[in-house]
C-alpha cells in the first residue's frame, strides 16, 4: 500500500462543450501527503476537487484519468468514485456549518456516519461517536445542535462526520473561509492532527498564511491551469511565475501602509456618537460608545465576533436604534449620503433584476447621469456588457465593485463598509481595498470598516473603535 | 486605465436557459383548447342551452349533434359550452378577487409591522378555522340560487392563503440585505415592490393560483352537485352533472361529457407545475 500514492491525477481536463475551463491537470499526492491548490475565485480549483470526487453537474465533460489509492479510473467515469465516499475519500466542504443537518443533534450526526457509511451496530457507533468527539474536545457539545456551535467547532464536527468512515484522503474546500484570524489556528491544527493520523489531504484554499503553514506540495493554478508547482516552503519563498507573485504581494500582511488620508484636526465630524448602547434582550452587545467621524477618515470598528459590529454600523448609518445614547449626523446631508458596502454583494443587489435595470432605477430615481457611472464602472475595470446579467451570473469581486459605484455614484459622505472584502480571493480584495481608498481621497468622504483581518485594520484604518471592552 | 476585464467566474454553468417541460406544454395546449371552447363554444355551435326539443329527449350523439340531447331535448353541446364558460369565469372571478386582495394585505401587514399585522393575522386565523365550505354554505343558506353569495363565500375562504404565503415571504424579504441596499439608496415603497418582492412571490403566486382555480371549479361543481350552488335550468358542469346522473344508464355520453371536462380542466391546471415547484 505505501507505494502507492494517496490520489494520483493525470491530464485532467473538465470541458463544457469545446472551451475546456480545467486543463492539463497532473499532480500526485504521497501517502500521508499534503498537496495545496492555491488560486482565485473562478480559477477552476473547486471544478478539479469536483472532478476528484466525481461529482461534476451533468452538463460537463471530464477526461483524463484519476487514481485513488492505487485504483486507476477514467476521469470521465465518475460514478465508480462515487462508491468510495466517505470510505475512500472524503470532502469538507467550505462553510461546513452550512453543510450540517440543523434539525440533527452532533452526536447523532458523527453517529450516522459510522453506522450507515462504515456500517457499524448503532450502539458501537454511538460509542465511537462519543470517543471521537473526546478526541477534538467536543464533549459538551455531542447534545447541541449545529446553531449552538461556533463556526470553528462546527467545522470540527463536519472534520468528524466526514472522516468518521475512515476514508484516507480527504478534500478539503476553502477551511479558513469566513473564519476569524484567531479560528484559523483551530483549523491548522486540525488538519495537522488529521495528517498526523495517516489522512493524505488535498486542500483548496487562497488563504496563503494556512498554505504555508501546511507545507508539503502547493500549485497555483489560473483560469483552469496549474501555472506552478513544487514544495509548498520554496514556492511561496521564490515564486517563478508571476501571477505567483502578485497573489503573494496581495496577502493583506504584505501591502504597503496605506496614507491615510490628512484628516484637518478642525474639520467638522460628519458623524457623533455619543455614549451608544445596544441590547438584545437581555444581552447587551456593547454601551457607552463614543466616536466623531471626521469627512476623509477611516475608522476600523473591531472587538470578537458577536460583538455586535454590525449592529454599531447600522446604528450609525440609522438602520437600526440604539437603546441609549444619541447620534448625529452632520445637518445638511441627504439621507442617501450615508451608504454601506455588504459583506455578501451577491446578496445586495434585487436578486431576479438584471443589473443594468437596477442601475438605471437608480439614475432615474434621483435624476444623475448615466455617463457618471459609466465612467465610475470604466475606472472598476468591469465591461458593461457585465450588466446586461443577473446579480448571480457575475462573480463576487466583479459585483463588489459594481456595489462599490453604485454606493459612490451617490456621493456619499460615510460609507459603512461590512466585511466588504472577505468573501474575496487576495486579488480581488486588494483591488477592491485599491479602488475604494483612491475614491475615500476624491471624494473626502469617511469610511467606517468592519473587518476581521488585522493585518487589513493595521494597514488601512487610521484609527480603531473597540466594542469589545 | 487599464481596459483588461477580469474573467467571470461563471460563465457558464448559470447560463441553463428557462425551458418550459413536455408536460407544462402539454398542459398549456390542453387549457387553451378547453379555454377556447368556453369563450367561443356558445357562439359556434348557436343554439340556446334552455330551448327544449321534447320528442328529442335522450337521442343519441349524431354528426349534426356530437353529445346529442338531455332528458329535456336541449342540446348537450350548446349546454357544455355555456356551461364551461360559466363556471371557468366564476372560478377565474373568484381567484382573482381572492389573490389579489390576498396578496395586497400579505403586504401591507409585512411593511407595516406592528399591531396593524397582529390584527390582520389575527382575522385570517380566524377566518382559516371556518371550514372553507361551510362559509360558502351560510352565505347561500341568506339567497339560494345566486351567483353572488357563491362568488363570495369562494373568495371569502381562498383570500387567506394568498395573504399568509406573501407576509411570511414578504417579511424575509424585507428583512434581506437587498432591500436595506435600496432604502439607503434612497427607493420607496413601490419600487421595492415592483421590483425587489414581485419577481420573488410571483411564482408562488401563480402556484397557489393554479390550485386555487382548480379547487374553485371543483367547489362550485361539489356545491351545484349537493344543490346549493346554482339552480337548473342554468347550464353549470356541478348542476348538469345532479341532473344527469339518474340516466347514466340509458345515455352515460350525458353524464361523461361535464364529469371528462372537469377532469380536462383540472389535468391542464396541474399539468402546468414547473419541474420545480415555487411554493
Amino acid at each position: 500500500m505505501m507505494t502507492n500514492p494517496a490520489l494520483a491525477v493525470e491530464d485532467l481536463a473538465v470541458l463544457h462543450g469545446e472551451q475546456a475551463l480545467v486543463r492539463d491537470i497532473s499532480f500526485e499526492i504521497p501517502a500521508r501527503g499534503v498537496f495545496t491548490l492555491l488560486g482565485e475565485s473562478g480559477s477552476g480549483k473547486s471544478l478539479l476537487a469536483q472532478a476528484i470526487m466525481g461529482n461534476l453537474p451533468s452538463t460537463l465533460r471530464c477526461e483524463g484519468r484519476v487514481a485513488i489509492g492505487g485504483e486507476k479510473t477514467p476521469a470521465g467515469d465518475q460514478s465508480s468514485r462515487h462508491r468510495g465516499w466517505g470510505r475512500r475519500l472524503a470532502l469538507l466542504p467550505q462553510e461546513p456549518w452550512l453543510a450540517l443537518d440543523p434539525t440533527m443533534m452532533v452526536r447523532a450526526q458523527v453517529a450516522e456516519t459510522y453506522a450507515v457509511v462504515a456500517n457499524e451496530p448503532r450502539s458501537r457507533a454511538r460509542m465511537l461517536a462519543d470517543r471521537a468527539l473526546a478526541s477534538l474536545g467536543l464533549s459538551d457539545a455531542a447534545h447541541k445542535y449545529p446553531f449552538m456551535l461556533s463556526g470553528g467547532m462546527a467545522q470540527r464536527v463536519a472534520f468528524l462526520a466526514t472522516h468518521a468512515a475512515g476514508a484516507p484522503l480527504m478534500i478539503i474546500d476553502e477551511p479558513t473561509k469566513g473564519l476569524d484570524a484567531d479560528r484559523r489556528g483551530e483549523v491548522l491544527e486540525l488538519l495537522r492532527s488529521a495528517q498526523a493520523q495517516g489522512m493524505s489531504l488535498l486542500c483548496i484554499t487562497h488563504d496563503i498564511w494556512l498554505a504555508r503553514a501546511l507545507g508539503g506540495r502547493l500549485a497555483v493554478m489560473l483560469e483552469g491551469a496549474m501555472i506552478e508547482q513544487g514544495e509548498a516552503a520554496g514556492v511561496l519563498a521564490a515564486p517563478r511565475h508571476d501571477y505567483t507573485r502578485r497573489l503573494l504581494a496581495a496577502d493583506p500582511g504584505s501591502w504597503p501602509a496605506w496614507t491615510a488620508p490628512a484628516v484637518a484636526p478642525d474639520a467638522h465630524p460628519i458623524v457623533q456618537v455619543d455614549q451608544v448602547g445596544k441590547s438584545y434582550g437581555r444581552q447587551a452587545l456593547f454601551s457607552g460608545i463614543d466616536a466623531h467621524i471626521k469627512a476623509g477618515e477611516i475608522v476600523a470598528v473591531s472587538g470578537p465576533s458577536g460583538s455586535g459590529k454590525t449592529t454599531f454600523g447600522n446604528i450609525v448609518l440609522g438602520l437600526a436604534r440604539p437603546d441609549s445614547g444619541s447620534v448625529q449626523r452632520a445637518a445638511g446631508l441627504a439621507l442617501t449620503a450615508f451608504q454601506k458596502i455588504q459583506q455578501d454583494p451577491g446578496a445586495a443587489f434585487a436578486p431576479r433584476i438584471r443589473l443594468r435595470q437596477s442601475l438605471l432605477d437608480l439614475v432615474k430615481l434621483h435624476r444623475l447621469d448615466w455617463g457618471v457611472l459609466d465612467a465610475l464602472l470604466a475606472r472598476m475595470r468591469l465591461a458593461p456588457a457585465l450588466l446586461d446579467r443577473l446579480p448571480h451570473q457575475v462573480s463576487g469581486g466583479e459585483l463588489q465593485r459594481i456595489a462599490l459605484a453604485r454606493v459612490l455614484l451617490m456621493k456619499p459622505a460615510l460609507i459603512f463598509a461590512d466585511e466588504p472584502t472577505s468573501r474575496l480571493d487576495p486579488v480581488t480584495q486588494q483591488d477592491v481595498f485599491a479602488l475604494l481608498q483612491e475614491h475615500l481621497r476624491d471624494a473626502r468622504c469617511a469610511l467606517l470598516l468592519v473587518t476581521h483581518d488585522a493585518d487589513i485594520v493595521d494597514r488601512v484604518a487610521g484609527r480603531r473603535i473597540d466594542l469589545g471592552r | 486605465m487599464t481596459t483588461a476585464y477580469s474573467p467571470s467566474s461563471d460563465l457558464v454553468l448559470d447560463e441553463a436557459p428557462r425551458r418550459l417541460g413536455r408536460a407544462q406544454r402539454a398542459g398549456i395546449a390542453l387549457l387553451v383548447v378547453i379555454a377556447l371552447f368556453a369563450l367561443f363554444g356558445p357562439w359556434l355551435v348557436g343554439i340556446d342551452p334552455a330551448r327544449q326539443q321534447l320528442e328529442r329527449f335522450l337521442e343519441a350523439p349524431s354528426l349534426a349533434h356530437p353529445l346529442g340531447f338531455d332528458q329535456l331535448g336541449r342540446s348537450m353541446l350548446a349546454r357544455l359550452a355555456h356551461g364551461a364558460r360559466l363556471s371557468l369565469s366564476l372560478a377565474a372571478i373568484s381567484v382573482l378577487s381572492a389573490a389579489i386582495p390576498g396578496t395586497l394585505l400579505g403586504l401591507l401587514a409585512a411593511w407595516r409591522g406592528g399591531w396593524l399585522e397582529r390584527v390582520l393575522a389575527a382575522f385570517a386565523d380566524a377566518v382559516l378555522a371556518l371550514p372553507g365550505l361551510l362559509l360558502v354554505l351560510l352565505l347561500t343558506a341568506f339567497t339560494p340560487g345566486g351567483f353572488w353569495p357563491l362568488y363570495v363565500g369562494i373568495s371569502l375562504a381562498l383570500w387567506v392563503e394568498y395573504f399568509r404565503v406573501v407576509r411570511a415571504a414578504s417579511r424575509i424579504l424585507l428583512a434581506s440585505p437587498h432591500v436595506e441596499a435600496a432604502r439607503l439608496l434612497g427607493f420607496g415603497p413601490v419600487h421595492i415592490v415592483r421590483r425587489h418582492l414581485l419577481p420573488e412571490l410571483l411564482p408562488r403566486l401563480f402556484t397557489l393560483m393554479r390550485f386555487g382555480f382548480a379547487g374553485a371549479v371543483l367547489a362550485m361543481s361539489a356545491l351545484g352537485f349537493v344543490g346549493v350552488g346554482l339552480q337548473p335550468p342554468t347550464p353549470e358542469l356541478g348542476v348538469m352533472m345532479i341532473e344527469l346522473l339518474p340516466y347514466y344508464g340509458e345515455a352515460p355520453w350525458l353524464i361523461g361529457a361535464p364529469v371528462l371536462l372537469l377532469f380536462l380542466t383540472l389535468l391542464g391546471l396541474l399539468l402546468l407545475a414547473p419541474e420545480r415547484e415555487a411554493a
